[in-house]
């Protein structure tokens, strides 16, 4: 699972901070807490990903699941298409047709959810882009989905609750977003590094206990308008030792232009949906790439 | 520290500073600058579950106080010795609940949850009103903390006129 060993890499660089880890044609994408997948607690689907699960050093070690790597003595299947297509390739491509049926039918949106307030959606692979117009101000969420599932804590088995088979508890994307506030005829944009705190995530019925808002604001600074590169002499205001009052002036900045917590609740199921979508996409085209046509 | 703000919910628009600014006047009334407190602003659907668990009641309600201290005199300040102390409690408002209110009653959002909330920190501080002295006593301190906000700030708020909400 490739992305897995692109979390390490990150995780690796990962004490620098949003600033200096830009590393992808998006200054936007905020390398600093990738979540990284602990296999032993993560969501389990149904099918394909709960083998990957199964290994507890899958982050580290790059480890890829003895089930599928085939013993190359085997014979290849006669194809004559000049590519290696050997018996775990196949058992491997009827796996994925499987799989792929199974979560085509699990697809809760076979369409992209609409977030509401006049939002347009760009897509580019696994980031994307919404964007809309506020009496003048220009205002972008841009978001990426890779490594967007945070894993679920055994929360519920530790207070003695029974899951049926049934109640696979449900993957939720809740992905870093950065939203940028441009102003008319304006060659900086405020960009706003936002995500949601792990805690409210995982919907704790907190009966008293520490609660967070629904999102949160984690750094903000003044930066060139559009795609250029983070500008690392912009002071970047970082919002773990900021004057509380400040920081609610800001988020009903946000509010008013559109970024409120019905927004991130509605991001987060955009951000499900093209996960999934995502997902199901990877999975026909790793068919494609062991298949033999 | 200060007051901690928390708004877990997306039915009600809150202004976030203006709530802290308005809670801020209060605590400079009550003269309780000096003790943190939480905020914490929900839904009728959480407000129920909680009204649930802590109160057998299966309702939403305006608001609910948790106190840190329990036993306190009504209107005695705490005198903590260590600075972990120094924390009142935690008043959840049931912000849909109180909107509601005020669609029914044409009153300002903001000035409602302002009486209710200094209703809740009455409660944090040891004000009850299970008997009909107890609910004078916390009335009477009501109507001081409100003219004098009125005073502060020239806006002049209504106290709660049915019975309490811990009652409901």
């Amino acid at each position: 699972y490739t992305i897995m060993l692109k979390s390490v890499v990150r995780a690796v660089g990962a004490a620098a901070r949003l600033s200096s880890a830009s590393t992808s044609t998006v200054r936007a994408l905020p390398l600093s807490y990738p979540a990284l997948r602990a296999p032993s607690s993560a969501t389990i689907r149904p099918f394909t990903r709960s083998l990957w699960m199964l290994n507890n050093n899958g982050a580290s070690s790059g480890y890829r699941p003895k089930l599928f790597s085939s013993k190359v003595l085997s014979p290849s299947v006669s194809c004559g298409c000049g590519g290696l297509h050997t018996e775990g390739d196949k058992a491997f491509g009827d796996f994925l047709s499987d799989e792929i049926k199974e979560e085509k039918k699990i697809q809760k949106n076979k369409t992209l959810p609409k977030v509401s307030g006049g939002w347009e959606l760009e897509m580019n692979g696994a980031e994307a882009k919404l964007t809309r117009n506020v009496s003048g101000d220009k205002v972008t969420v841009t978001f990426n989905i890779n490594n967007s599932i945070p894993p679920n804590f055994e929360e519920e088995v530790e207070q003695g609750q029974q899951k049926s088979a049934e109640e696979e508890p449900e993957i939720v994307s809740t992905p870093n977003f950065v939203v940028e506030v441009t102003k008319q005829a304006a060659k900086h944009s405020l960009v706003f590094d936002c995500h949601f705190p792990e805690d409210e995530i995982s919907h704790g019925e907190g009966e008293g206990e520490e609660e967070s808002d629904i999102f949160a604001i984690r750094e903000v600074s003044f930066q060139p308008e559009g795609d250029s590169e983070w500008k690392e002499t912009s002071y970047t205001l970082n919002t773990d030792s900021l004057d509380w009052a400040l920081y609610d002036h800001l988020m009903d900045f946000l509010a008013d232009r559109g970024v409120d917590n019905t927004f991130a609740d509605e991001l987060m199921e955009l951000s499900t949906a093209i996960e999934h979508q995502e997902y199901i996409k990877f999975l026909e085209d790793l068919q494609g790439f062991v298949k033999c046509n | 520290m200060g007051v901690v703000l928390r708004n877990l919910q997306k039915v009600v628009p809150l202004r976030r500073a203006r709530l802290r600014r308005d809670v801020d006047t209060l605590r400079h009334i009550l003269g309780i600058q000096k003790f943190d407190l939480g905020i914490i602003c929900v839904d009728n659907r959480r407000m129920q579950q909680i009204n649930h668990i802590y109160r057998k009641k299966n309702s939403p309600t305006d608001v609910l106080s948790f106190p840190f201290y329990e036993d306190l005199r009504p209107g005695k300040l705490p005198c903590p010795l260590h600075r972990d102390e120094l924390n009142l409690g935690d008043i959840f408002l049931g912000v849909e609940f109180v909107m509601k209110q005020c669609q029914e009653e044409s009153l300002d959002l903001h000035g409602a949850l302002t009486v209710v909330t200094a209703h809740g920190i009455c409660h944090l501080l040891g004000y009850r009103h299970e008997t009909e002295e107890e609910w004078t006593e916390m009335q009477q301190r009501e109507n001081y903390i409100l003219s004098e906000y009125s005073r502060l700030t020239g806006q002049h708020l209504e106290p709660l006129m049915k019975r309490c909400s811990q009652d409901r």
